[in-house]
Order: structure tokens, then sequence, then C-alpha cells
């Protein structure tokens, strides 16, 4: 039999009893929209840590102070230390999987040059500010070839950054984002000049490239080309009264070993904010520590909960609309016997018979499958009410549960279809 | 060369049922020449339904032989038979047996359908319907018909292959005496065109049109 008629005989068949094959459709649709709203969850979660934590590198542990409030004789004060720069300059020395640390500190300032005065966010960081921007590929410069990978040269527009005796020494210099440098020389070059922040001089050394957000739909709303940077030890001096709160990176050596260096900074910050353990053991601690795989590993296991229930769901639709499936078809091979009879004293073989009920089977779990799919595809932002908004329909998911429900047709069609393959053609033909 | 176009030897069936034998053939011996037009008549359950699955390749003797154009078809297996059935042999049976959800050209194209790619299956199925006069009622399902134009849609299906050999079982014992004259008319003119036909009937005076008349009796000819 050629594919065509096999096709055109098999859409006979089914169109003689639709609404049985269409509720039997119902756990195939099901379980295929289970399917797909699975991985969306999955992927939603890989992505929203992908997208928020994508300046964490994976051997970084982000540190931040954590204040608590405590009451005391009536009054709420703020108990603990914040992060300070000093913790930041000694964590290299003090804790052996830390090679390296990055500081940054931001604090609403005035910038004036000539009559311009802008008021803006003023960062005070380490020397790997750009190498920084350069990692957490939310920035790029302007026109940036797709895929290319990103320099930290690539973001210096004129000039230089800061060199690490600057930064440790509180050189009075800063660089510029580029529109702040438009905006505060008008076309002027600024590198060589004076800029005033907060009355103290500094000169400029260098402009950063015109960028851009690599999300195109983020752009109207970011402003990446505003930026005034100065090494962070002279924007301690020069904008702060007190001791400011830092942001902290450390680098680990090891990879492997992120658990180990997450305790050995513990024990550092420990020792210098003086925590120590309460009555029952515990530590009040007054910073905390965050790594990739931590963020990573919360937001999987929210979803997985989730998926774990859904894939259960999706297992046991499928197993009913398989065995849905298979009763329609043995209901049909019944129903038909005398048709089946008919086609094999015409010279229908054992095998078109089979191919001919098998492919209703396989037919009916298609048809099941692409409304599965659409269900699929309308439940992935239910998925997502349910789940913090962490869901993402996941492309392969459509093929992958489109060909789970293909593979149900079969294996549930099978049986019937050699059952009616196996009919003798004179009982076929005296059925009534 | 004078080959029979069917040649049965000690042709037997036996039916197991339970734990007795049926002995629904008991060596049965019989030519028939290409071209002939033979009736076959019994009392029920002499046999004759057996024997016609056995022509028709539907069916396989407990022993004895059977050779359909010379070629020995008692040992085949079952796809060799439905290859068989396909080529050679058009069955006209007794309660018509069309798909009611196909249309009288499908019901007549359906033979076809098993021999893969068949160019012009819609030509010779027409041409089919033609020949038994029923060319213009070809899109017309089983249930628009009546129960001549239906046995009529079964003849062209069986027509339609040219099969060496055209196997009737009670063609005309569903229809009334005018309708089983006219499907009588109809065999006999496919006949007279050089078809060979065997029949099964009741019916002395349908058997009357055939050339030749076989009596059967207990699984065994008796005359003819
Ligand atoms: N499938 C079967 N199983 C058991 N016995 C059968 C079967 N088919 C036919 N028979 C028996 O074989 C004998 C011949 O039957 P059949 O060929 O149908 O006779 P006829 O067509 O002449 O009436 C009968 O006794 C019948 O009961
Ligand atoms: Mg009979």
């Amino acid at each position: 039999m050629t594919l065509l008629n096999s096709f055109r005989t098999a859409v006979l068949g089914l169109s003689g009893n639709k609404l049985r094959a269409v509720l039997t459709a119902l756990g195939v649709i099901i379980g295929v929209a289970s399917v797909i709203a699975t991985l969306a969850l999955g992927n939603g979660a890989r992505a929203a840590v992908e997208s928020n934590f994508r300046f964490l590198g994976s051997d970084q542990i982000q540190i931040d102070a954590q204040l608590r409030f405590k009451e005391s004789s009536g009054e709420t004060k703020l108990a603990g230390k914040s992060m300070s720069y000093e913790d930041g300059l000694l964590m290299p020395d003090e804790v052996p999987l830390v090679d390296r640390v990055e500081m940054t500190v931001q604090t609403q300032g005035k910038v004036r040059q000539g009559r311009v005065v802008l008021d803006m966010t003023i960062v005070g960081t380490t020397v790997d500010q750009l190498a920084t921007l350069a990692q957490s590929s939310q920035v790029q410069p302007v026109h940036w070839p797709e895929g290319k990978p990103l320099t930290v040269e690539a973001f210096l527009g004129q000039g230089r950054f800061f060199t690490p005796a600057e930064v440790s020494d509180g050189a009075a210099v800063c660089v510029l984002g580029y529109q702040t440098a438009l905006d505060l020389f008008e076309g002027d070059d600024p590198l060589g000049q004076l800029v005033w922040v907060n009355r103290k001089p500094c000169e400029v050394i260098g402009v950063v490239t015109e960028l851009e957000t690599v999300e195109a739909a983020q752009r109207l709303r970011s402003k990446p080309n505003e930026g005034f940077y100065l090494p962070i030890s002279t924007a301690i001096r020069n904008l702060y009264a007190n001791e400011p709160s830092v942001s902290i990176t450390a680098h680990v050596t090891d990879q492997t070993r992120m658990d180990e260096a997450k305790a050995q900074v513990t024990n550092f910050l420990r020792q210098r904010h003086n925590v120590v353990a309460d009555a029952e053991g515990n530590y009040n601690d007054d910073f905390y520590l965050l790594t990739k795989s931590d963020v990573l590993g919360a937001q999987q296991e929210a979803a997985r909960t989730f998926s774990l229930l859904l894939t259960a769901l999706a297992v046991v639709a499928l197993i009913v609309g398989g065995i849905g499936i298979m009763n329609v078809m043995l209901v049909s091979v019944t129903e038909r016997t005398r048709e089946i009879g008919v086609r094999l004293a015409v010279g229908a073989r054992r095998r078109d018979i089979v191919s001919q009920f098998l492919l209703e089977a396989i037919l009916l779990s298609a048809v099941s499958g692409l409304l599965g799919i659409a269900s699929g595809i309308l439940a992935v932002p239910l998925a997502a009410s349910l789940n913090n908004g962490i869901a993402l329909l996941d492309p392969t998911s459509i093929p992958l549960s489109f060909s789970v429900a293909l593979l149900t047709g079969v294996i549930f069609g099978l049986y019937p279809a050699l059952r009616a393959a196996r009919l003798d053609p004179i009982e076929a033909l005296r059925y009534e | 060369m004078n080959a029979w176009l069917i040649e049965t030897e000690e042709l037997t069936r036996t039916y197991r049922v339970g734990t007795t034998d049926v002995h629904a053939l008991r060596g049965v011996s019989m030519q028939v020449a290409s071209g002939e037009f033979v009736a076959l008549m019994g009392p029920s359950g002499s046999g004759k339904s057996t024997m016609m699955h056995l022509l028709g390749c539907l069916d396989t003797p407990t022993a004895g032989r059977y050779a359909l154009e010379s070629r020995d078809v008692s040992r085949l297996t079952v796809d060799e038979r439905a290859y068989v059935r396909n080529r050679r042999i058009g069955f006209v049976f007794q309660t018509f047996n069309l798909l009611a959800r196909l249309s009288a050209l499908d019901n007549v194209m359906l033979p076809l359908l098993y021999r893969g790619r068949v160019t012009d299956a819609k030509r010779r199925a027409l041409e089919a319907l033609r020949r038994v006069g029923l060319e213009q009622r070809a899109q017309h399902r089983p249930m628009e018909l009546s129960g001549g134009e239906r046995q009529r849609v079964a003849i062209a299906r069986a027509l339609i292959t040219d099969p060496a050999l055209i196997l009737a079982d009670e063609p005309t014992g569903n229809l009334d005496s005018q309708t089983g004259k006219e499907i009588m008319q109809l065999l006999i003119e496919l006949s007279t065109a050089g078809r060979t036909i065997i029949m099964v009937t009741h019916d002395a005076s349908v058997a009357a049109s055939a050339q030749r008349v076989v009596h059967m009796r207990d699984g065994q000819i008796v005359t003819g």
C-alpha cells in the first residue's frame, strides 16, 4: 500500500468515531502539555539565574553586609558591622583560597566642570571594574559584532583605567562614562582635564567607550553610558564622612573548592566582626555569601518540586492516554472485524493491516499531541504564575513532547494492530 | 497444452472442534478448465463453502493438493496466499461485504490498494463499474445503493484485478428473485466473455445457467 493510501485509510478509520477519539486523546493532551510545562519550569529557572546573576562568575563569592535590626531597651538599632574596605584589603592575604578581591562603593555626588554640574552616582572601584563589566555580559560596546568575545580593552574609549598603585594610594584621578564625558566637556577632549567631585579635584585619565545593553529590550530604560569612576580609596576619602559599606567580590583560586573557600571567608569575617556563637552554637552573621551554584541551587530547588509533580502528572496522563488509545483501537478492531476480513480477502497482507491500525493510533496520538502542545504553550504562563513568574517555554520541548506523544501511540497502538492482523479472514468475514 | 486452470487431488479439510474432528471435505478431486462456469450445489453443511475457501486460498487443506494455473498453492504462507488472492482471485459474497464508509468507486479500487502504486487505479475502477452498469453510482456509499446494485459493485471489485478465477458463494442468496436473475445475467455475460466462475447456489434454476453443475454431499463430490 502506498503511504498516501495508508494515510487516507487511517483518516477515514478515525473519522468514524470522532468523539471517542477526542475523549481518549485527553490523557495524551494533558501528558504532552505537562511535559512542555515541566521543561518550561526548568528552563525558566535556568534563564532567571543566567540573567539575574550573570555578573557572578563561577569562581566568585559575592560578599554583602547583612545587618539586622535589634531591640535593645525599647530602641531599635542596626546590629553588626558592614563590610569595610579593610576587610577586603586583608582578605587575599588572610584567606588561603582567595587570591584577589574586587571592591566597589557607590554614592550620590555632585560632579562639576566649568559651569556644568551633574548630580550622579559615583562609583569607587578597584582596578578590575572594566573586566567586571566585560564579564557581566550585560553591556557591550555599541555595534559590537554578535558572538565576538568581549575584551577589557574594547571597553576603553580613550586614555586608560586605574593602575593598582592609583587604587591603593587614593590618587586624584577619574574615568568617565561616554555620556558623562559629553555632558561635562560638550565635545572637548576631556583627557588631562580637571573635574570636581564634591569640591575635590581629580584628573580625567580615561573615558569608557559608548555602551549599550546586550538585551535590546532593556535599552530604553538603562543608561550604561552615565558613569563616574574613582579609585575606591579616593572615593572613600573624599566622599564619605564615616566608614562606608563596601561590596566585595572574592575570587577563589580553585573552583572545585568553593565550599571550602566559603568556610574560610566566613571564619575570617567572623573574627574581624567579632561574631561569636550563641548558647545554642549558632552564629548570627552580619554578612551574606553568595555563589553562582547557591543561586542555581535555590532556584532549581523551587522548580524541582513543581517539576516533579508535573512529571508524575505527565507520566500518569500519558499512560492513561495510552491505555485510552489502546482501548479505542481494540474497540475499533472489533467493530471492524468484517472490514478486516474483506481487506484480507482482497489481498491485504498482515503488515498492511498492522500498518493501517498502527497509523490510526499514531494519527490519533499526533492530533492529541498537537492539541497538547497548544495547551502546553498556554499553560506556561499558568505554571509561571504558580512558580514566582519563573517559567520559560523551552523550544526543544515541542519536538520532544510531540515525539513522546507519537511514541505513546506506537506503543499502545501496536497490540490492537497486531490483533487485527492475526484475524483469520474466514472468521472475520463471518463476524456479525 | 491441456493444463487445467484448477486441479485438486484428494482435497481434505478437517476442523477440530473440542475433541472431535469435523470432516468438512473428505478427499475432493476436481478439475476446472479456464473459461468454465461451474455451479456448486448440495445440502447445507455438505462442504461447499469450505471448498470455496480452499479454492480461494483463504484457507489451507488438511491434506491433498490444489494447483491453480498449474502451480501448487496448497502449502503457501499467509502472505503468499494474500498475494494469490490479490492477483488471481475475485470474490463475490452472499452479503456483498462492501466497506460502508467507502464510495462504490473506492470499494472497487480496494484490491489495487494492496498492490503498491497503481497509477490508473481510478480509471480501471470506473471501467469495472461501467462493466456492471453502475458508472453513474461511483460516488455513492453502499447505504445509498439497492441490494442488486451493491452486488454489482462487489462484482466490479472482483473484476478490477482481472482475476483468473471468480468465486461466488450464493451471490443471489440475499436478493429477491428478480434482482437475482439480473445478477445471474451479469455473471452469464462475464462467463460468455471468457471468465472462469465457480458459484455456490441452492437454486436449481440458477444452477441451470451454468455449463456444469457439481453436486456435493458430506464433503464429497457426488456428480459432476
Ligand atoms: N470453522 C469451522 N469450524 C468447525 N466446523 C466447521 C467450520 N466451518 C465449517 N464447519 C463444518 O464443516 C461442514 C461444512 O461446512 P460448509 O462448508 O460451510 O458447508 P456448506 O457451505 O455446504 O453449507 C459443516 O459440518 C460445518 O459445520
Ligand atoms: Mg455455505
